[in-house]
């Protein structure tokens, strides 16, 4: 699947409430090495859901950056309310939709 | 005693490179209509450039990423992307003022009529870029640049009257035959011409060119800080021989021949000749600059190899997009429309671009992750922050300026 | 965090943060390209997936021509995506590095015809700026 199918796309719950847009897909370098020099694989483990979808706002988003001061209050006010919803609690995929399980549990996001 | 040399060298090309075909018609035609009235507009443009220039510089210095890399990261692709749309447009009109400055400038010098020059000035500028060492491209026309001086030294030959002058510049009134939106539309003018959005690009990607280190960032400090107001003088002057010597003649700014005419008057055949070297070198250093820079936001765009440090051969499509932006300018020119005023609306237009590329390069100069703990202090990060409402609100008047007043008629 | 609360092993990454737009350069850090697009190891057909599937991997990074795409909407077709295996990449940091040189790689056509056609026809084109 190409990612840039799956953000943005609307996420719903089981029982077909929108619940917010795929912000971001998140994955862990965690996987086999399948080369010599290479990274380990990075396997997906969830993704970032949010009520804005899959744009920047210029390194504000649930890091450490807050300078300058005015900048960070603008930009970083649209990360309100964004969460991590882990792989296993996914329950399709496609194209514009993600369904998640019934009874999800909504992580902190911030890294 | 070497490195004092070099710290003179950096020092005496960055007053030299300082002003380009942009700041020369803008302060000329300024002068002539308002007298020194804009005078701190200048002052303002400085300050900027020097706090923004030097940004760009650390940036790329410590992250060893050029700006349009970064630009494309944070925004992404698709900002990113209308991003370069507009700093190509514009980069590609202040291309083609310069090397129409250039044509203009060897027409006044020779007897040949500018047309002819177009076609010889813009393939200099590739051969220059094709094949010439960077350093040596930069300091052998800023030194040339250097001979800009005979402007003020005009200045003092003509004998103005120093309180007058001054007076109109600490206590701004807008002329009685002029009107005050067009006061305002040239002070976005001037501000677009004095902050120039290529130099952001050429310093961050020269930088990376020539592998800066710790101490080039400290010698770009000492340059920036020494070599732009002393080269913003030069602006002023310039704007100074307008005033005294144009301003009240009635006579207007329209072409290179009455930018120069207070020289001429001042130093006379020696004073014209002095003077067309160093717009000729000045002119000829920004359209180096301009034309990198066109390769430079593609290629850092796209991801293609880029660099003078390359060979042609390793960075085809860097050196093949340049060519063709040589290419479309001479077109541009070769439909006979007017240089100064292509000139003059690109200073306007780089006054409407600029948050496009400072944005980034103030928040990018704050990430750890790009710089480390060679992020900005507080200072620079004030100061950076009250520049950034200034370049808001130029940008947003800059068009609506430029409607009412019919650019600036 | 994965299931028990407890954060992951290895580096994590964001899509978009991290890995979305950067630049590929090779091991002698000759720029490749940048990433465009990437792709991952899960089906796209909206099929229900069992509690215990595996979780998808980062099969590949994608280039081709987005721009106008981004621009204006749709996608481009994915025969016109060039692909990188993600076993190619050896370093993740604010550039991705390969651990292979860039002369292989099929992106790199459109350099190599340039190349070959327009700037080796043009005097000077292979010698080192002097």
């Amino acid at each position: 699947m190409i990612l840039s199918d799956l953000l943005g796309s609307e996420v719903r719950d089981a029982q077909g409430q929108k619940v917010g847009l795929v912000a971001d897909a998140r994955f862990a370098l965690n996987g086999p090495v399948r080369g010599s020099g290479s990274v380990a694989g990075a396997r997906m483990i969830g993704l970032v859901v949010g009520r804005h979808g899959a744009s920047r706002r210029m390194g504000y988003e649930r890091r450490d950056v807050n300078r300058p001061w005015p900048l960070a209050q603008i930009l970083g006010r649209r990360d309100r309310g964004s969460f991590l919803v882990l792989w296993p609690d996914i329950e399709s995929v496609r194209p514009g939709q993600v369904v998640l399980r019934n009874g999800f549990t909504r992580h902190d996001a911030s890294l | 005693m070497k490195r004092l040399l070099g710290v003179a060298l950096g020092i005496l090309t960055a007053i030299g490179g300082f002003v380009d075909i942009g700041d020369l018609v803008t302060n000329s035609v300024v002068g002539a209509r308002f007298g020194m009235g804009l005078a701190w507009v200048v002052v303002i443009g400085i300050i900027g450039i020097c706090a923004f220039a030097h940004m760009s510089g650390r940036v790329a210095a410590v992250s060893g990423r050029a700006t349009f890399e970064i630009i494309r990261e944070r925004l992404g692709a698709r900002a990113a992307g209308a991003n370069l749309l507009a700093s190509f447009f514009i980069n590609l009109m202040t291309v083609t003022a310069e090397v129409g400055g250039i044509a203009l400038t060897l027409q006044l010098a020779s007897s040949i009529t500018y047309l002819a020059w177009i076609p010889v000035a813009a393939f200099f500028v590739w051969l220059v870029v094709w094949r010439v060492k960077f350093k040596i491209l930069e300091n052998v026309t800023g030194l040339l640049g250097l001979c800009l001086v005979a402007f003020a030294v005009a200045l003092f030959q003509l004998g103005p009257n120093w309180l007058d002058l001054a007076g109109q510049a600490l206590n701004p009134t807008v002329p009685g035959n002029e009107s005050p939106w067009t006061y305002w539309y040239y002070a976005v003018a001037l501000f677009g011409a004095a902050m120039t959005p290529y130099e952001v690009f050429f310093f961050s990607s020269g930088a990376i060119e020539e592998k800066w280190g710790p101490k080039d960032v400290a010698q770009s400090r000492i340059n920036v800080l020494v070599g732009f107001p002393l080269g913003g003088l030069l602006s002023l002057a310039i704007a100074a021989c307008a005033a005294v010597v144009l301003m009240p003649q009635g006579i207007t700014v329209s072409s290179l021949s009455q930018v120069v005419l207070p020289v001429a008057e001042a130093g006379g055949k020696i004073g014209l000749i002095v003077v067309l070297v160093g717009i000729l070198a000045a002119t000829f250093g920004a359209a180096l600059e301009t034309t990198l820079s066109s390769g430079y936001t593609l290629a850092q765009y796209f991801g293609w190899t880029w660099g003078k440090r390359h060979r042609p051969a390793e960075a085809a499509r860097f050196h093949v997009s340049m060519i063709a932006t040589l290419l479309v300018g001479i077109a541009i020119l070769a439909t006979g429309v007017d240089p100064v005023m292509v000139t003059e609306l690109s200073v306007v237009f780089s006054a409407v671009a600029l948050p496009l590329t400072y944005v980034p390069i103030l928040v990018v100069a704050n990430d750890p992750q790009y710089m480390g703990d060679a992020v900005n202090g507080r200072f620079l990060n004030g100061l950076g922050t009250i520049y950034l409402v200034i370049i808001l609100a130029a940008a947003i008047a800059a068009i609506p300026l430029m409607v009412i007043t019919g650019a600036g008629a | 965090m994965n299931e028990n609360g407890k954060a992951p092993a290895g580096k994590v990454l964001d899509a978009i943060l991290h890995l979305l737009d950067r630049q590929i350069k090779d091991t002698e850090g000759l720029v490749v390209s940048v990433v465009d697009d990437l792709e991952i190891s899960l089906p796209d057909d909206g099929r229900t997936l069992d509690a215990d599937a595996e979780a998808p991997m980062l099969t590949n990074l994608l280039m081709g021509p987005t721009l106008a795409t981004r621009l204006f909407g749709g996608q481009p077709p994915p025969e016109r995506m060039m692909r990188i295996p993600w076993s190619d990449v050896a370093r993740v940091g604010t550039v991705l590095e390969l651990r292979n040189r860039a002369e292989g790689l099929p992106v790199r056509w459109v350099e190599h015809w340039l190349r070959d056609h327009v700037i080796a026809r043009i005097p000077g084109g292979r010698h080192d700026p002097e």
